[in-house]
């Protein structure tokens, strides 16, 4: 028997299986605790605000029960990439200097290219943090409770939150749709045009692919639309209750108290860690 | 409803429609488009971001939200892009909401001045000016951002100082390279401009491709045929459906050149279980539209009060597609989509009243078509209707699927208070109403269809004329096990060793149910999926070397229709030229259609058209094998006949090795002798 090694492919828009305090947490508190942290490492990206976001991710994640195996794999142009990026930072030189022995190692470059690195990679797995402990379903009457101080600035944000449901409820049917397309692609043998370059060919080829991915879009859409007017038009979008409780309160006020803290630390600049 | 949408089924309207009704609130249908076209620009953005090399995609994201620019109101497109921005931040992180937020402004923006009717120079002029605001919007965000800002900065110069000093090892590069530091470290300096030209010419480069795409799009897009049916009803007073009594009510689509439906007359009083059987054609979806509201083109509906099409207590509708009915992500949810605020609905007693007891939590895109089209139900008597329309609603849904939901609609008119009409091409559908009403006229020439019962698992039956020692194997699967997502803790099994050959000629139906890992199956023998162990050979090679060697009709006959042109498709799909008119001519020939169609535009075609199309490209291409995925689907009676006896006989007289995936076994005996039963991943 042959065993094909495979790759952990990127998993969109599904939580990990079964349940935790974190899965537990309203859908608003974890889109509000991403953005404080974007928005924290955005003004602040010093070594200290970085470790502690990272230390509360890892935290989470513990808690979440997230297993090692929820990672895609990394490609590896990847690796190969962050290597030559690091090895020409590290060339790069510049204070502080490390001594180690007789050796005067300057470590200046190599350490921002970790900062920035280490800064992206932070962010991204916050932003995964919350498709991995997320039901899709729980995100639009989040939105929509979110938003709802918006209203007084005319914004439709119910309006808004109902076209985010469909979506995400459309977006399943739109990725096996490329999928489909693609399949049917790689089925036909290589074009045999008689004239244009292999860039007109191109060019034809995405149109083709893009219209027949957008005529099915369109299809499915006339029959959305004849299936919310046999509703009534638009209304509620969720049958449970969507609202913070106090297990939410205490997240928000932990995560809070560590975003001050982490600015505290940038602004007084404690121990030189911070930027230089 | 908005005058973008024609009265009935002809062709969308070319040019851009403006709304009726100004309202603040979208439409249905504008509430649809959003959505679809933002699930589609997300899509786009997430293969874009995930899938390596596919970055040029995101230059196409600019398409749909055009689109809506062109055909809707700004208000739409701003829905569709909060929708598609959320998702992609969902999955991508803040990478993939940038690109979406971008191309909503490009792809918006084209749309609108194509809506205007402006060319080129227009489109150059505004993509300066977007590129401008774009340039000075990023600017100010890297000021405020100041420690955000040196970092990168830093960590580039760094990079850069890296390569100058390898480079400067080596004489011959030295002065080159302290150039090169030299002008990085001046372009940093004056970085502020740097950016206001890179955002001008991305900004520029991302409009232009993003028109031409639209463009191209926009015109392929003209004569797509308008599936929408039902109308937001502009009516007041009270809600009263019945009784209702239609008097000679007769109706022709604008434009149309005959009646859709013929003067009839009827009447639906409260408790009354009532079947309305016909041919095609013969206006039983028309019936529907009527009684849903429609004004009938001649004559007279009566009934005491309001309509009320999916309002408390009023009509509700239940359609064909199992699919399109569910708009929740989740169960419950979908049982109180739209209902008013302050409606409570007992969900659990109504999931309980359908047969889904106790699946509140699930997630509807794991639902069966039977299933799907149940919850259906439920959310339609969530509504306490007065009146429930069942347009042929089992039609898409297989066999234990129909029985179930038969069970549900049978005995509704007992347990409430409420008229049901079901709609049906079915003989023994019709039979469990109080009455049936016939649109046909007389009942001999209508077409009906008995469903067939499943027939036992069976061995090969050698093929009259063929000695069945002389067929060679076409496709030898051993012990195939396949696992989506293998290693992530999302990892679901679909085949465990499943092992079996089929020999040339022959005929297999491989049945299963909803997931029983029947399209996995049909995509490993076509070579498209790779499986996690065993082998799958076509004479002797693996599957997956010789991609198009095993041809596949997917479902979706339209996906698989790439070209605009019934000539262009089959002569791409089989590899020769378009000009090669004797070839396409014969290509069509052997799956029953005309030459004349040649030169048809794909979107004009019928669903049974657009499979035999695909088949007959498939086919001038010799294939080994055919493997038809649900080849049934969605075609009506007449269609289905016609494309079984095709294949048959293409299988019997041109020795043609067909494997069908199906969930269905009606009128399949003659094409596949041979029955294999997947069940959970494993042949029994």
């Amino acid at each position: 028997m042959t065993q094909t090694r495979q790759r952990r492919p990127v998993v969109l828009l599904r939580p990990v299986p079964g349940t935790s305090v974190i899965h537990e947490l309203w859908a608003g508190t974890k889109m509000i605790v991403v953005f404080a942290v974007s928005l924290l490492l955005a003004f602040y990206p010093g070594w200290i605000p970085i470790a502690l976001m990272a230390i509360l991710l890892l935290a989470t994640a513990r808690l979440a029960h997230i297993p090692a195996g929820a990672l895609p794999s990394i490609p590896r142009w990847l690796w190969i990439l962050l290597a030559i990026g690091a090895i020409t930072a590290a060339l790069g030189g510049g204070d502080p200097v490390l001594h180690l022995w007789s050796l005067n190692l300057e470590t200046g470059g190599l350490l921002k290219f970790l900062r920035f690195t280490a800064l992206s990679v932070v962010l991204l797995g916050w932003g995964a943090m919350v498709s991995w402990t997320t039901d899709v379903a729980d995100v639009a009457p989040a939105v929509a409770k979110l938003g709802r101080p918006a209203r007084a600035l005319r914004i439709p944000v119910d309006d808004w939150a109902v076209a985010l449901a469909l979506s995400l409820r459309a977006f399943p049917m739109m990725i096996d749709e490329f999928r489909l397309l693609y399949a049917a692609r790689r089925l036909r043998p290589r074009a045999v045009l008689p004239d244009g370059s292999r860039r007109r060919r191109w060019g034809r080829e995405v149109v083709d692919m893009l219209a027949a991915g957008v005529t099915v879009a369109l299809r499915r859409a006339d029959e959305m639309g004849d299936a919310i007017t046999a509703r009534g038009g638009t209304g509620q979008i969720s049958a449970a209750p969507s609202h913070p409780r106090r297990a939410d309160w205490v997240a928000l006020s932990a995560v809070t108290a560590l975003c001050v803290l982490a600015v505290l630390v940038e602004i007084r600049d404690l121990g030189g860690l911070g930027t230089s | 409803m908005t005058s973008t949408r024609p009265d009935a089924l002809p062709s969308r309207r070319p040019g851009p429609g403006l709304p009726a009704r100004p309202g603040r609130r979208l439409s249905p249908v504008e509430m649809a488009q959003a959505s679809v076209m933002g699930a589609l620009s997300a899509a786009l953005a997430i293969i874009s971001v995930v899938v390596p090399f596919a970055g040029g995609l995101s230059l196409l994201v600019t398409v749909p939200m055009g689109l809506l620019g062109y055909r809707y109101r700004l208000r739409v497109l701003l829905a569709a892009t909060f929708a598609a921005s959320t998702i992609a931040f969902l999955i991508a992180g803040i990478s993939g909401f940038m690109v979406v937020l971008n191309c909503a402004y490009v792809g918006g923006m084209t749309g609108i001045i194509k809506r205007r009717r402006q060319g080129m120079p227009a489109v150059i002029a505004v993509s300066i000016v977007a590129g401008i605001l774009n340039g000075l919007w990023v600017i100010g965000a890297l000021l405020v951002l100041v420690r955000l800002r040196t970092l990168t900065f830093d960590a580039m110069t760094a990079n850069v100082d890296g390569v100058v000093k390898a480079m400067s090892q080596f004489e011959p590069f030295r002065q080159s390279a302290l150039d090169v530091r030299a002008m990085f470290g001046t372009a940093l300096q004056y970085w502020p401009v740097l950016i206001m030209g890179y955002s001008i010419f991305t900004i520029m480069l991302v409009t232009l491709v993003g028109w031409w795409a639209l463009s191209r799009v926009l015109d392929r897009l003209r004569g797509i045929p308008d599936v929408h049916k039902l109308e937001t009803l502009d009516e007041q007073g009270p809600v009263a459906p019945l009784p209702v009594r239609l008097t000679d009510a007769r109706f022709r689509y604008p434009g149309a050149g005959h009646d859709a439906l013929r003067p009839l007359s009827m009447s639906v009083d409260a408790g009354e279980h009532i079947a309305v059987v016909g041919a095609n054609g013969s206006g039983k979806t028309t019936l529907m539209l009527l009684l849903s509201g429609r004004a009938p083109t001649s004559g007279i509906i009566d009934r005491p009060g309001a309509v009320g099409l999916g309002s408390l207590g009023g009509t509700s509708v239940v359609m064909q597609h199992p699919e399109s009915q569910v708009l929740g992500s989740r169960v419950a949810d979908d049982v109180v989509w739209g209902l008013p605020p302050d409606a409570r609905p007992d969900v659990g007693a109504l999931l309980g009243e359908v047969g889904l007891g106790g699946m509140e939590e699930r997630d509807t895109g794991g639902l069966s078509g039977g299933e799907l089209q149940r919850l259906a139900v439920a959310a339609a008597l969530a509504r306490r209707p007065a009146l429930l329309i069942a347009d042929e609603v089992t039609s898409m849904v297989d066999q234990r699927g129909r029985d179930a939901l038969l069970g549900v609609l049978s005995d509704l008119t007992d347990r409430h208070r409420m008229a049901l009409v079901h709609i049906t091409h079915y003989n023994n559908e019709a039979q469990i109403a109080d009455r049936t009403i016939n649109l046909s006229g007389s009942a001999d020439n209508m077409v009906m269809v008995s469903p067939a019962a499943a027939p036992e698992a069976t061995g090969p039956v050698p093929i009259p004329g063929h000695a069945a020692t002389s067929r060679s194997p076409v496709l030898r699967l051993d012990r195939v096990s396949h696992e989506y997502a293998a290693g992530t803790p999302w990892a679901k099994t679909a085949l465990r060793d499943v092992s079996f050959t089929v020999n040339e000629g022959d005929g297999v139906l491989i049945h299963g149910g909803n997931g029983s890992g029947k399209s996995t199956l049909a995509w490993i023998m076509a070579g498209l999926t790779t499986p996690t162990s065993g082998t799958c050979l076509v004479r002797d090679k693996a599957a997956q070397d010789c991609v198009g060697e095993v041809a596949i009709a997917f479902q979706a006959a339209r996906l698989q229709l790439l070209r605009s042109r019934v000539d262009l498709e089959i002569a791409s799909a089989a590899g020769f030229s378009p000009f090669d008119t004797a070839r396409v001519v014969a290509a069509l020939a052997t799956v029953g259609l005309d030459g004349s169609l040649a030169q048809r535009r794909i979107d004009q075609l019928s669903g049974g058209q657009m499979r035999r199309v695909v088949i007959a490209g498939l086919l001038a291409r010799w294939p080994q094998a055919l493997i038809l995925d649900e080849p049934l689907a969605g075609l009506d009676a007449d269609s289905q006949r016609g494309l079984l006896s095709l294949l048959t006989d293409l299988r019997r007289n041109a020795g043609l090795t067909v494997v069908v995936i199906s969930h269905d076994f009606a009128g399949l005996e003659q094409l596949c002798p041979r029955i294999l039963h997947l069940n959970n991943g494993m042949l029994s």
